[in-house]
């Protein structure tokens, strides 16, 4: 078989077992890392299109992720918006704002430009927090509603209860969309120049590429999708405080990036089940977890720069050649 | 008019605490060229140290925090070799993620070590002068005094020894100072020991000051670089000109706009400077 | 054949003995775990840290006086205790792990309103029961949740009482600096507000310092220049230290009333007491011994041996949620239905083992809403300890009524 019909066949394989998890798992405890892990697939994307395309760090995702959650809530809240209407419309919301913060932002390079969105991130965290009037402050906001339940083809297909897993083939496909999407990027011409950029900025504007452009488009692709995660987290959980919002949570997103493989598509997947799931098995040590975090990013910067997606790819291509030839 | 002094005045000692974090920070970015955001923690590390050394060996506050100095530079000294060395030669987004995990890993060893409560250094100087309306805190007077002595410090260093001319020589072009026979390797200790002690001063009197406590560190960081663009990356008479307008400026947004917004003041001035003057106020075109 | 033998009787001399052994416990004992979820970490750790020790501290009494009996069955407490770091998202994995995987029916502690509100929207699904504790915000008991009960009172509760208090002590304008995006906090100062309207005094100014602030200088000179007759500081203990502190520095000397609540070792870390001297603190009667009786005097001075601290002020209401439990169980006779736990739990009347001083409402410990109440009190600082000068008189029935009313 060709090595695409087998990538096709894997493909097939995965998306049949996640459609059919649900059944698999019966602690809703487990359900609800799940979807959760999900949610932040949809974060790391965007962040891997700065990151690892582009090459630029943004201490940011999780502040737009915030602005994107009380975008969706306040407006199925005030306006008795539908929540379907509301999760559709928090992309574009987020990506709008966030030429508004990336134009200054990306006339600056390097390190300028990571301060300058952690920066950012501080300012919209601060904002949430001091406009209680509108965003509840640090009581929060409470009963956030789910999507509206639907029939489809006679089967009524409802989001309230204690079952999630409806919920979860919802978060299911958005993040494999989103991983679609940002796999079109980066196999497409766009994706090209964003790694280009990574490799030589100096060099690409030489050639007549305008590179503040694209870096733009990925600054807004990325705050898009956080945004999206964000309304995806508010309506799953139903109550929103500004607390998953801040700094923190930005470093969690690089993490996550890092560990998983900067720059490839399955990459930040990898990545947002680590960071999902590992402090609840750190849990044992709790006191030493931000510890282990950060040595973990050390560690990973250090001896595994590429992240775990491509080294696992090295070992299993490694694996394979050592299978004896067909003659 | 009595306010506007007293603002000011408040606004100037927590300043100097941001000049010395600042001057910390552009030591290590102007020569070695890394984002060395751990410095916060590290400072905490400081304040914490001195504390402990008080507290344990009833040694009092400048001694110990000369003491703290020793035990920062010798960090300062560690972290280089085995965080920031190993990727000196990697595109620089790794040193900034390496810069990151260390302060993550810094942060959870002050909680370890010094565990979750506020940490408040007790020194003898309390008193208050009242001179025409404005209350002067003694202990206020001491921590500006004490910054300018060690400004006073790290100029003559740079400028009249043979160890300055090494660091202003890679700072230059380290290149040409590779070829002119400068160890560049020991620069690069040399520089991170100076900011690092300079970080543990700047923590210690923070301590004395207001407290030190998880988190407190992370926010000098930001400010640290808040101060670093306004001044002018790499430039110390911009890292002690930024300190001090960011410190009083706070105390000002505080008096008379709103006390909400108070922190925001660092943030929207460094958009601003990125946005208008990218190099600083006294910064190199 | 010699040594098979000799096995062979030593194995039923064994066996004969376990048999007997084992006939003579007439009682199944049964291990009876209670899930902790508080702030061990971070900012909320001074209240949640405290709620912990304290619920591991009672459940250790209860143990070694033989555990709670309940019909047949003796069960010893087991405690896990989860670090929610005052984060809304880390409560509701903790929650559904303790729930899930540890099989916990009884869920206690909860010091911080953000995580505890993020917990309460979705725990009326589950067949818990659920004990709040240091939480203040109003909403938390507000929703009528079936199985959700607070041991403290709202902040409100306590600030109208406050209000009337300060009024009555002449003030007349009056300035204010609080962390005020914290919304018990306005809550409190709300009701205190509506109190000194009532009796012809203003607030004059309304000054916001962050959890994690320390230097409220710049906000403390912008209100000495309005000139008020007094200062009212709502925060945590830590940073509103730090405010007594600084006013003295500025030459400030006005009466400071407080609703912070802390320990006398708390605020000597970071002002002198000299400085502290004639703070007010306008709270619920929390944990000072001339205020409360023996069992108070009792649990600081075994918490204080046990974690070589002295407890922090608002520790008790988890301690009590502990004796709660015990008290619904026994009633019950057993801790396995926790509809007819939740039952007992509405209709039990303060428990003598517990260390605050409830005020039932209609000679229950907690209302139709779940929420109990216990006395407010305004505590000075003289001479460097905190002492009980008066009842804040405050009426159950009235806020309870107005708690329900909320209810949509």
């Amino acid at each position: 078989m060709s090595q695409s019909a087998i990538r096709l066949w894997m493909g097939l394989g995965f998306g049949a077992m996640a459609i059919y998890m649900p059944n698999l798992v019966t602690l809703p405890y487990f359900m609800h890392l799940i979807i959760l892990a999900l949610v932040w697939v949809i974060l790391a994307q965007g962040q891997n299109l700065m990151q690892g395309l582009v090459g630029y760090v943004s201490i940011t995702q999780a502040g737009f992720m915030g602005v994107g959650a009380y975008f969706s809530t306040l407006l199925t809240l005030k306006l008795g918006c539908s929540v379907w209407l509301t999760i559709f419309m928090t992309p574009f919301f987020t990506g709008l704002l966030s030429v508004l913060v990336g134009y200054p932002s990306l006339r600056v390079k390097g390190h300028y430009f990571a301060i300058v969105t952690l920066a950012y991130n501080m300012v919209i965290f601060t904002i949430l927090l001091t406009f209680s009037s509108v965003t509840g402050g640090e009581a929060g906001i409470s009963n956030i509603a789910r999507p509206s339940s639907f029939s489809l083809w006679g089967y009524v297909i409802d989001f309230e209860g204690r079952s999630n897993s409806n919920y979860y083939l919802l978060v299911l496909l958005l993040a494999a969309l989103s991983t679609g999407i940002c796999g079109f990027i980066l196999h497409s011409r766009v994706g090209r120049v964003f790694l280009a950029i990574r490799q030589n900025e100096v060099l690409a504007d030489a050639i007549g590429i305008q590179s503040w452009r694209y870096k733009l488009f990925a600054f807004v692709m990325s705050a898009a999708l956080a945004g999206l995660a964000g309304a995806l987290y508010a309506h799953y959980i139903g109550f929103l405080n500004p607390e998953p919002f801040g700094v923190d949570q930005s470093l969690n997103a690089i993490l996550a990036v890092i560990l998983g493989g900067s720059g490839t598509l399955t990459g930040p997947v990898v990545g947002a089940f680590a960071v999902t799931f590992l402090p609840e098995y750190l849990r044992i040590a709790d006191s030493y977890r931000l510890v282990t975090y950060g040595f973990i990013l050390v560690i990973a910067t250090i001896f595994l720069p590429r992240g775990l997606v491509p080294v696992a790819k090295d070992l299993y291509l490694f694996l394979i050649s050592l299978l004896p030839k067909r003659k | 008019m009595i306010e506007i002094f007293q603002q000011s005045l408040n606004g100037l000692a927590i300043g100097a605490v941001y000049v010395l974090i600042a001057l910390g920070l552009t030591v290590v970015f102007g020569i070695l060229g890394i984002a060395h955001f751990a410095h916060g923690s590290v400072a905490m590390f400081g304040g914490y140290l001195t504390f402990l050394v008080m507290e344990k060996f009833g040694i009092p506050f400048f001694t110990a925090m000369g003491i703290a100095m020793v035990g920062g530079a010798a960090l300062g000294l560690v972290i280089e070799r085995l965080a920031y060395h190993p990727v000196q030669d990697a595109p620089h987004i790794n040193a900034f993620i390496i810069a990151l995990g260390l302060t993550m890993m810094m942060e959870g060893m002050n909680l370890l070590m010094f565990g979750a409560d506020q940490v408040v250094i007790q020194t003898p100087y309390r008193g208050v002068f009242h001179i025409a309306g404005i209350a002067v805190a003694e202990l206020r007077l001491i921590v500006i005094l004490t910054a300018c002595v060690l400004v006073g410090a790290i100029t003559l260093l740079i400028a009249k020894t043979k160890t300055g001319k090494s660091i202003r020589a890679v700072a230059q072009n380290r290149q040409a100072a590779i070829l002119m026979g400068v160890n560049v390797s020991m620069v690069s200790l040399v520089v991170f020991a100076i900011s690092s002690a300079l970080g543990v001063a700047a923590g210690a009197l923070i301590g004395a000051l207001l407290a030190i406590a998880p988190g407190v560190g992370e926010g000098l960081a930001v400010k640290g670089f808040a101060v670093l663009i306004l001044g002018g990356l790499g430039s110390i008479p911009g890292a002690i000109a930024g300190g001090l307008i960011l410190g009083v400026s706070e105390a000002m947004a505080a008096g008379f706009i709103s006390s909400a917004y108070k922190d925001v003041i660092a943030f929207l001035v460094m958009i601003l400077v990125l946005l208008f003057r990218p190099e600083g106020l006294l910064g190199k075109r | 054949m010699k040594t098979m033998s000799k096995k062979f009787a030593f194995t039923a001399v064994i066996g004969i003995l376990s048999a007997s052994l084992g006939g003579l416990s007439w009682a199944t004992e049964k291990e009876l775990v209670l899930g902790v979820n508080d702030a061990l970490t971070g900012p909320g750790a001074v209240y949640g840290l405290p709620q912990s020790n304290a619920v591991k501290m009672a459940a250790d009494e209860i143990n070694a006086k033989g555990g709670i009996k309940a019909g047949a069955d003796i069960y010893k407490l087991k405690v896990i205790s989860n670090d929610d770091k005052a984060n809304p998202t880390e409560a509701t994995n903790s929650v559904r792990k303790l729930i899930d995987r540890d099989n916990v029916k009884y869920l206690l502690g909860f010091c911080c309103s953000g995580s505890t509100s993020a917990v309460a929207s979705f725990i009326e699904k589950e067949n818990v029961v659920m004990l709040v504790g240091n939480a203040a915000e109003r909403a938390i008991t507000a929703k009528g949740i079936p199985n959700l009960f607070r041991t403290r009172p709202p902040a409100d509760f306590t600030g109208a009482a406050a209000g009337t208090f300060v009024a009555k002590r002449g003030a007349k304008n009056i300035a204010v600096i609080g962390s005020l995006d914290v919304s018990f906090y306005t809550q409190y100062l709300d009701a205190f507000e509506r109190e000194i309207n009532k009796a012809g005094g203003k607030i004059v100014a309304k000054e916001t310092f962050g959890l994690k602030d320390r230097d409220m200088t710049p906000q403390l000179t912008k209100v000495r220049a309005l000139n008020p007759d007094a200062l009212l500081i709502l925060g945590y203990v830590e940073p509103a230290a730090f405010v007594y502190r600084q006013a003295t520095e500025l030459g400030m000397k006005l009466p400071r009333y407080g609703f912070t609540s802390g320990s006398e070792e708390q605020f000597l870390r970071v002002a002198t007491s000299e400085q502290m001297e004639g703070v007010w603190d306008l709270r619920p009667t929390e944990l000072t011994v001339e205020a409360l009786d023996a069992n108070a005097k009792t649990y600081v001075a075994n918490y204080t041996a046990k974690f070589g601290t002295a407890p922090s002020p608002s520790s008790p209401y988890a301690y009590d949620q502990v004796y709660v439990l015990k008290n619904a169980i026994e009633s019950v006779g057993s801790a396995d239905d926790t509809k007819k736990v939740i039952a007992a739990i509405r209709k039990l009347i303060v428990p003598k083992e517990a260390v605050m001083k409830y005020l039932p409402t209609a000679g229950a410990m907690f209302d139709v809403n779940g929420q109990a109440y216990t006395s407010n009190g305004a505590f000075q600082w003289q001479k460097g300890k905190w002492v009980y000068v008066s009842d804040l008189p405050s009426d159950t029935k009235t806020y309870s009524d107005y708690l329900r009313s909320l209810r949509n």
